[in-house]
C-alpha cells in the first residue's frame, strides 16, 4: 500500500514515497513519480485517492508557479504549507474534498534552514522532524524516534530512511516494491538513486 | 469514535488572585498514532486574553486565523484592544454561524477585564463546539481528558492563589490529568496571565 | 436636462462637474437647509439634542411625530431634513445596533455606530438608481472608551465631532450663538438651557413642550459603570433617553 516518508538533517530534507500506481489488488505501474519539485526549493511528496491526488498536487504546483511569476519570488516553505493547508481545510468542508495527504519538504533560503511539514487531506498541518502517510508511517515512525538525528549528514539520512523501506518491507503485508528518494538543500532540489 | 477525539488534545484554565493560568498539552495524533510532540493550541489574543483550541486539529489552525482576522479588524476598526468578554461573545457568535455544520472545537479562554476604575479583573470562559458560553468563577475544562481534568482540578484548585502557586496547581492539574488519557499528553505548555506580564512554561510529561 | 441649476452634471450622481462637485449632493444639503432646525451641545458630564417639532397644520395629530430616535441605549439621534428619509436611516442604525449586539454581546460605541451611518449616506451617492438622503443627522452617544460623543453626518457620508453643532434651518445663527455661549465645562443642566434659549432665536411661534423634542446623555458614574447592567432586567442601563414633555415644560418655565 501507498507509503510516504520524510525527515530532516542538517541543512536537508529528505522526501521518499513509494512509485506503486494500484487500483484494488492490481498494479498498474511501478516507476509512478509522486514527489513534486513545486519550485527550486520546494518537495511535496503526495498520497490519498488516485486522481485528487494528481489533480490536487498540479493544482498546488501551478498556484505556486503562479506566485512566482506575479512577485518574483518564490514562496517560503511555512508560506507555501499555509497556503495549502488552507486550500485543503477549504476542500474539507466543499461538496466534494480532495482526499490527499502531504509531506512538504523544503529549504528556507532566508534563514537557512530546512523544514518538514505533515499534512493530512482534513487540512492538518504541523512542522516535525520527520514524518510519514500510509501504513508504512506506524514502523517508520517508531524507528524514526529512535534513530532520527536533526544533526545527521546526508547519507546518515538515508540510512536511516534505509532503516524505514527494509523494515517496511519485511514487516507489512502490502509493501510497496520500490521507492523515489528526493533531497532539498541550499542548492535546490535533486533526485538520489536509492 | 467521535471526531472530537480524532487529533487529542486538551486544555484547561484556571482563576487565581488578580491572574489567570491556561494550559494545553502539546499532543497531535492521529487516533492513536502521534504525530507531533510540539502542536500549540494555545494562542494569544492581546497581551491579557488567551486562546486554547482542542479539538480536530485542521480546525484548531482555521479558527485559530479566523479569529486573528476578525480581531485585528476589531482592533483597527475601533482603535482599541478587545476585553475578555467582548471576545468571549465573539468566540460565541462566530461558532454559532456555523450551527449546522459546526467547527469541531471547544474553546476555552483566560484572561484579565479592565475594570472602569482601572483595575483588572481575572475571566475565564469556555464554550461547546456551537458556541454555548460557561463562564465559570474556578475553572474550566475542555478536550480529551476533560473528565480527567475536572477530577483533578476539583481537588487540587483552591481560591485566591497566587500565581506561583497557581502554576504549580494548573500544571499538576494537567500533568496528572494527562497521564490518565491516550490521546492527550507529550509534554505541556502553561501561561500564567498576570497584569504587567504572561509567564510561559513548557513542561516536560511522560513520552508515552 | 440643460439649462437647470446645475446643468447637464446636476441628475447623474455619479459624475463630477468640472468644477469638481457632485451636484446632487449640494442639492441634498439644500434640502437639509431647509428644514427644521436641531441642535446639539456636549457638555461635561451629558450631552443634549434638541430640536423642533413643527407640524403644517393644528390638525394633525403630533403624537406619531418621532424626530429625536434612540437607536441603543446608549446612542440616540435627531436630524433635520426629510422625515421619510431618517425613517429609513434610523431603522438601518437600531439594526445595526443590534447586529453589533449578536456579535460582541454589547452595544456598538457611538463612533462605530456612526460610521455605520455614513457609511450607509455615502453609498447613497455612489450606486445607481438612488438620491442621496436629504438630511443631517446629530448622533449622540456614550461608551466606556471614548465618554460622551456628538457627531455630524451629512448627505455626502462624512461625518465630524463636535462640542456643539447646528443643522436646518436656522443652523448659521444658531452656530454662531452657540460659539459666544459654549464653554468646556458646561454642565448638561446649563447645556439644556443653552439648547433652549439658541432654540428660541428664530422659533417661529410659541415654543412649548408638544413643539419640541430633546434627548440626553447623562454620563454614568464609576460607581454605577461596575453594573453597567440592572439587577432587575439583566438589561444593559441607558446613558440616553428622551426628555418626557412634563420635564420639558420644566424645562421651559425655568
Amino acid at each position: 500500500m501507498e507509503t510516504s516518508f520524510a525527515l530532516t538533517g542538517n541543512g536537508y530534507v529528505i522526501v521518499a514515497a513509494d512509485t506503486t500506481a494500484a487500483r484494488s489488488i492490481v498494479k498498474m505501474k511501478i516507476d509512478e513519480d509522486k514527489i513534486k519539485t513545486l519550485s527550486s526549493h520546494l518537495l511535496m511528496a503526495h498520497s490519498g485517492e488516485p486522481g485528487d491526488t494528481i489533480q490536487f498536487a498540479e493544482y498546488v504546483e501551478r498556484n505556486i508557479r503562479l506566485f512566482q511569476i506575479r512577485n518574483n519570488y518564490a514562496l517560503r516553505p511555512s508560506a507555501a504549507a499555509s497556503w495549502i493547508r488552507r486550500s485543503l481545510a477549504q476542500s474539507l468542508r466543499s461538496r466534494h474534498p480532495y482526499a490527499v495527504n502531504l509531506l512538504l519538504g523544503g529549504y528556507d533560503t532566508a534563514e537557512d534552514q530546512p523544514h518538514l511539514y505533515w499534512i493530512d487531506y482534513l487540512g492538518t498541518s504541523t512542522e516535525v522532524p520527520f514524518g510519514a502517510h500510509g501504513y508504512g508511517s506506524y514502523f517508520a515512525l517508531s524507528l524514526l524516534d529512535r534513530y532520527h538525528d536533526p544533526n545527521a549528514t546526508l547519507e546518515e539520512g538515508l540510512a536511516t530512511l534505509r532503516r524505514c523501506v527494509d523494515e517496511v518491507s519485511k514487516r507489512l503485508v502490502v509493501s510497496p516494491g520500490k521507492y523515489k528518494v528526493k533531497v532539498v538543500d541550499k542548492d535546490g532540489t535533486r533526485e538520489i538513486e536509492f | 469514535m467521535s471526531i472530537m477525539q480524532y487529533n487529542g488534545g486538551s486544555v484547561i484554565a484556571m482563576v487565581g488572585k488578580d491572574c489567570v493560568a491556561i494550559a494545553s498539552d502539546l499532543r497531535l495524533g492521529n487516533q492513536a498514532l502521534g504525530i507531533s510532540s510540539n502542536f500549540q493550541k494555545i494562542f494569544s489574543v492581546t497581551d491579557r486574553i488567551y486562546l486554547g483550541l482542542p479539538g480536530l486539529a485542521t480546525d484548531v489552525t482555521t479558527l485559530r486565523e479566523l479569529f486573528r482576522y476578525r480581531v485585528n479588524m476589531y482592533t483597527i476598526k475601533e482603535e482599541r484592544e478587545i476585553q475578555p468578554e467582548t471576545f468571549a461573545h465573539l468566540v460565541s457568535s462566530t461558532l454559532y454561524e456555523h450551527r449546522f455544520g459546526p467547527y469541531f472545537i471547544e474553546p476555552v479562554m483566560a484572561g484579565l477585564s479592565k475594570t472602569p476604575s482601572g483595575s483588572f479583573k481575572p475571566f475565564i470562559a469556555a464554550t461547546d463546539l456551537i458556541g454555548c458560553l460557561n463562564f465559570a468563577k474556578d475553572f474550566v475544562v475542555a478536550g480529551t481528558a476533560s473528565e480527567k481534568l475536572y477530577g483533578v482540578a476539583e481537588g487540587l484548585w483552591e481560591s485566591d492563589l497566587e500565581p506561583e502557586d497557581l502554576f504549580e496547581t494548573i500544571s499538576q492539574t494537567m500533568l496528572n490529568a494527562v497521564d490518565r488519557d491516550a490521546y492527550s499528553g507529550w509534554g505541556v505548555v502553561v501561561h500564567v496571565i498576570t497584569k504587567d506580564k504572561v509567564v510561559t512554561r513548557t513542561l516536560k510529561g511522560r513520552m508515552d | 436636462m440643460a439649462n437647470t441649476g446645475g446643468g447637464a452634471y446636476s441628475y447623474s450622481l455619479t459624475v463630477f462637474s468640472p468644477s469638481g462637485k457632485l451636484v446632487q449632493i449640494e442639492h441634498a444639503l439644500a434640502a437639509v437647509s431647509q428644514g427644521t432646525t436641531s441642535l446639539g451641545i456636549k457638555a461635561s458630564n451629558g450631552i443634549v439634542i434638541a430640536t423642533e417639532k413643527k407640524t403644517s397644520s393644528i390638525l394633525i395629530d403630533d403624537l406619531m411625530l418621532e424626530k429625536v430616535a434612540v437607536v441603543c441605549p446608549n446612542i440616540g439621534i435627531v436630524y433635520s431634513g426629510m422625515g421619510p428619509d431618517f425613517r429609513v436611516l434610523i431603522t438601518r442604525a437600531r439594526k445595526s445596533a443590534q447586529a453589533y449586539w449578536k456579535m460582541y454581546g454589547e452595544y456598538p460605541p457611538t463612533r462605530i455606530l456612526t460610521q455605520e451611518i455614513a457609511n450607509v449616506m455615502q453609498q447613497a451617492t455612489q450606486s445607481g438608481g438612488v438620491r442621496p438622503y436629504g438630511v443631517s443627522l446629530l448622533v449622540a452617544g456614550w461608551d466606556g472608551t471614548r465618554g460622551q460623543q456628538l457627531f455630524q453626518v451629512d448627505p455626502s457620508g462624512s461625518f465630524w465631532a463636535w462640542k456643539a453643532s447646528a443643522i436646518g434651518k436656522n443652523m448659521v445663527n444658531a452656530k454662531t450663538f452657540l460659539e459666544k455661549r459654549y464653554n468646556d465645562d458646561i454642565s448638561l443642566e446649563d447645556a439644556i438651557h443653552t439648547a433652549l434659549l439658541t432654540l428660541k432665536e428664530g422659533f417661529e411661534g410659541q415654543m412649548t413642550e408638544k413643539t419640541i423634542e430633546i434627548g440626553i446623555i447623562s454620563v454614568p458614574s464609576t460607581a454605577e459603570r461596575e453594573e453597567p447592567t440592572s439587577a432587575a432586567t439583566g438589561r444593559p442601563k441607558a446613558t440616553f433617553r428622551k426628555l418626557t414633555e412634563e420635564e420639558i415644560k420644566d424645562y421651559l418655565a425655568l
